[in-house]
């Protein structure tokens, strides 16, 4: 998993990269319509196209023949009963794009939720690091100290928290820039990066951990290793919302919204049955 | 045209007036001269005025350290134009006395009277200034109670509003807290609520504290409520108690649950709200958190807190602000119009929202010491300056108002300390905070200097205060003065005192008078109040008279000083459409006297007057001619003796607008 992130990473870093000093919107856009073509190619490929044609035909069909005999209450029946089976043949048909399709979706979220998930530390902004300690460890006999690099200040001594295997600190951002904190934990050394001052769609890692599914969604750093005393590092940077017209809108419902937008109108170019 | 954070371009009515001002010249022949100049139907105003508005400003020491050289600003302004003595109010307190500059009349027309009025006919206090109406209609669903009919928040003085006026006239207004405006009149100006502003419990400011100290609240001061903590393995599980939750039928207080992680051996904790977390260290105040109620599925409302950890062994002790109403959400009226607070917020993140935010009551209870309220108190006249900046950067016509408390609240608690013959005086204490009110009128002087760098040739500043100070020596219990006189009678004869609000022991048939309020004095008339004995006309008059004259008499029988120095009689002092709304009597105290802590909710003590040991040391419940504000201008004041009211004939005046018929104020230059 650590290698497919790393991979994804530098895919993505490059194609973020002409976006970064404008903005958190034109990245955004741009990785919806390549996602909503993308997602369409996909979706041509692995469908049958002439069955999901028919199926939406049938449904036409029907539902100009319930308009027609309107007054044949049997006949409507019988109409509707044929759009409900014509719609689960349509849905049938799209299971195996969309099963094709989840898995790619997903890492891109996890990209995605990468760059516009978290805002970076703005200098002088205070954040709490949490790192909990791996199974069977105490967090009270456990000795521990959090060092930085220039640009971060540790403000708190550590606060341990036996009943969650967790040792807490404060940080306060001084100076933008990829920083670096540096757990002591029982002699072993453990970094986690620190984001401060960049803007959207930089990179913000607010998780380091070694669980498959925290490295699936949260691939912004490499896994702790297996034998690691830390089980996760986590540091709670502000959550990032993209302005709009006044107000916000989370990334999820941005992307969301767009490459769905970009998959309707771009259907006919493609020549891609939905 | 300005761009927000967002880059979306927005036109202000400012903006718009700025953009127009080309087209001013052609109205040059405006009968109001060259002040106000029409453009687009908009008035762009090349003359401006600048008014501060500091709360409690005393002419004495304002002179007195203007002299020394140590208000240089304030030297400054009144070498260019004049400083002055201010007529207040009558009672001299904030409510009353912003109230008489905002319409320009004295209590009579505006009807606010003292802090508290009473309900007559249940004798029970109510607040004066606002009044919150339920929802009419409601529905129960199950537990629900659904409002059918929203219910409202009423502001209860009459009377215009001076901006108010000007926006009648197209002069544009900012009007920053200033007392007595919630909830804030109807107006397109911009407006932001000040004194008077509930929390969100709907209280004057309620703190919570959670320690492991058997603490009491002195229920004469209220304002918090002391929650027993225990620590239990390192963590300390609590509720911060929000506002009653109308939503369902028996109307519990919402709340919400959060707990407090401490370290075994560090001096930190981690606090843990539900949906946010963050570490403090011993003696650390956290920045600004949201805290959402939940009162029914869909509905909830959000309110700000900041968290002081005072001490985490050997007691834990966690201090929480009254939960302040949320800017960029308000669950109440606090602005207008409605996005100018969310605007503030957007630009300066929470700030406090709450009419006095400085928390006396949790310095008074001992909850917070003095450094610990200076440092909150400090807070706050941080955010006031950095709007008060971002306010005068853009201020390019008609009027600003800005307010300043601190220089009230800071009077109050420690004139103790810079004065050896008060019975709270702390000689260590006062050798760290014996000149604390000296710093904050020369951060007083500070804002002035601040504001005059900022404003051009055209602005006229009048800097101005509601009223002055004095010593709070002494206590008088008027209602037990009254039952010493005969004029208020218990039902058991032996009943030496009462600690209930409502006048509970009070024998109604036989009681002929009762104090309620700061100030204020009623007669038990029939006809008026529930159980009322005196009849209205000829045995009013009488006995308010011979009241009165016995107040002005009484001794203080440590000092032989004279208490009260005026008993007025309303209609003697008042004019206007609510005279007949007025306390019959209004008590002035001499310097050094003040109504008790027990007496303004109707409670009575057993000593008619005693020694005032709270740290609540300074005050302004006197005589309005021993408790006059300053006024402090660029024009030389021409009026011999110029009053609160006389400030508002002047700011219409200096935009060519005719006083109303009800205003009693006249132009001071």
């Amino acid at each position: 998993m650590g290698v497919l992130n790393s991979i994804l990473g530098l895919i993505f870093d490059g194609f973020f990269a002409p976006f970064r000093a404008l903005g958190p919107w034109p990245g955004m856009i741009v990785v919806s319509l390549v996602t909503g073509i993308v997602m369409l190619l996909i979706f041509k490929k692995t469908s049958n196209q002439d069955a999901i044609k028919r199926a939406k035909n049938q449904i036409k069909a029907r539902l100009l023949e319930i308009r027609l005999f309107k007054n044949d209450t049997g006949g409507s029946f019988r109409s509707q009963a044929a759009i409900l089976g014509a719609n689960f043949r349509y849905m049938g048909h799209a299971l195996r794009p969309m099963l094709v399709m989840f898995i790619p979706v997903l890492l891109i979220l996890a990209q995605l939720n990468l760059r516009y998930g978290a805002a970076s530390l703005r200098p002088g902004e205070q954040a709490l690091v949490k790192m909990t300690l791996a199974e069977g460890a105490s967090a009270e006999e456990t000795a521990t100290s959090l060092q930085s690099s220039d640009g971060v200040v540790v403000e708190t001594p550590p606060l341990r928290i036996e009943e969650e295997r967790e040792v807490d600190w404060r940080i306060r951002a001084e100076a933008p820039g990829l920083h670096l904190l540096t757990f002591n934990v029982g002699g072993t050394a453990v970094e986690k990066s620190v984001s401060v001052g960049q803007n959207a769609p930089a990179k913000v890692a607010a998780l380091r951990a070694r669980t498959f599914m925290d490295l699936f969604l949260y691939p912004g750093e490499k896994p702790l290793p297996k034998n690691s005393p830390v089980s996760k590092i986590e540091i709670v940077f502000p959550p990032l919302r993209l302005p709009l017209f006044g107000g916000t809108v989370h990334w999820l419902v941005a992307f969301f919204v767009l490459s769905i937008v970009f998959g309707f109108a771009l259907k006919g170019v493609f020549k891609v049955e939905i | 045209m300005s761009y927000d954070k967002n880059n979306s371009r927005t036109m202000s009515r400012r903006t718009f007036i700025k953009t127009g001002a080309g087209a001013a010249a052609l109205a040059a022949l405006d009968t109001r001269g060259d002040f106000v100049k029409k453009a687009f139907g908009k008035s762009a105003t090349r003359g401006k005025v600048l008014v501060l508005g500091f709360d409690g400003m005393d002419p004495h020491l304002t002179g007195v350290w203007m002299k020394e050289g140590k208000l240089p600003a304030f030297q400054k302004l009144a070498a260019r134009g004049g400083f002055s003595r201010l007529g207040t109010s009558t009672p001299p307190q904030s409510p009353v006395a912003w109230s008489n500059f905002i319409t320009g009349m004295n209590p009579g027309g505006h009807g606010i009277f003292d802090f508290m009025h009473r309900d007559p006919k249940t004798y029970f206090p109510i607040f004066s200034a606002s009044a919150t109406d339920e929802a009419a209609k409601t529905v129960r669903i199950g537990k629900y109670v659904l409002p059918i009919k929203g219910g409202e928040v009423r502001n209860l003085r009459k009377g215009r509003a001076f901006w108010q006026i000007l926006e009648d006239h197209d002069i544009p207004a900012t009007i920053w807290k200033i007392p007595g405006n919630y909830p804030p009149v109807a107006t397109k100006q911009r407006t932001l609520s000040g004194m008077g502003t509930p929390d969100l419990v709907g209280s004057y400011g309620i703190f919570n504290y959670y320690t492991t100290e058997l603490l009491e609240m002195n229920e004469d001061i209220g304002g918090g409520k002391i929650h027993l903590a225990y620590v239990i393995g390192n963590r300390v599980d609590a509720k911060l108690p929000g506002p009653v939750n109308t939503f369902l039928q028996d109307r519990p207080e919402a709340e919400v649950d959060f707990r407090v992680y401490l370290d075994s051996a560090a001096a930190v904790a981690k606090v843990a709200l539900p949906d946010q977390e963050f570490i403090l260290k011993e003696k650390e105040w956290s920045g600004w958190k949201r805290v959402r109620f939940h009162l029914m599925p869909t509905q909830s409302v959000t309110g700000l807190v900041r968290f002081y950890l005072k001490e985490i062994r050997p007691q834990f002790k966690l201090y929480v602000t009254p939960i302040n109403i949320d800017p960029a959400d308000p669950a109440l009226p606090i602005s207008t119009p409605e996005s100018y607070a969310a605007e503030l917020e957007k630009k300066f993140g929470p700030f406090y929202t709450k009419g006095l935010p400085a928390d006396t009551s949790a310095l008074d209870n001992d909850v917070l010491d003095e450094g610990e309220f200076l440092a909150q108190d400090g807070q706050i006249l941080e955010e006031s300056r950095a709007m008060l900046e971002y306010e005068l950067n853009r201020f390019d016509s008609g009027l600003l108002f800005y307010y300043i408390s601190s220089t009230d609240q800071r009077q109050h608690m420690f004139w103790r300390l810079q004065d050896e013959k008060h019975p709270a005086y702390d000689a260590a204490l006062a050798a760290v905070y014996g000149d604390v009110i000296e710093r904050t009128y020369r951060q007083a002087d500070e804002i002035l200097a601040q504001a005059l760098s900022s404003i051009d040739k055209d602005t006229s500043v009048i800097v101005m205060s509601d009223h002055g100070f004095n010593p709070y020596y002494r206590s008088f219990h008027l209602n037990t003065w009254l039952l010493s006189e005969g004029y208020h009678v218990f039902k058991n004869p032996f009943k030496k005192e009462e600690t209930e609000i409502g006048f509970p022991s009070t024998d109604w048939s036989k009681t002929r008078a009762y104090g309620l309020g700061l100030n204020s004095l009623y007669l038990n008339q029939r006809g008026r109040e529930g159980e009322g004995i005196v009849a209205a006309g000829a045995e009013t008059e009488a006995l308010v008279r011979e009241i009165a004259r016995k107040l002005e008499a009484y001794r203080d029988p440590k000092t032989n000083e004279q208490v009260v120095l005026h008993a007025a009689v309303a209609r003697d002092v008042y004019s206007g459409a609510h005279v007949g709304e007025a306390p019959d009597i209004i008590l002035g105290f001499n310097r050094g006297y003040r109504i008790s802590f027990q007496s303004p909710l109707g409670r009575i003590g057993q000593e008619i007057i005693e020694n005032n040991t709270e740290k609540w040391s300074g005050d302004h419940m006197g005589a309005a001619d021993v408790t006059p504000g300053i006024v402090l201008t660029d024009r030389p004041i021409r009026a011999e003796a110029p009053a609160l009211y006389d400030l508002t004939a002047t700011i219409l005046q200096t935009f060519g607008i005719e006083r109303p018929a009800d205003m009693v104020g006249k132009p001071i230059f």
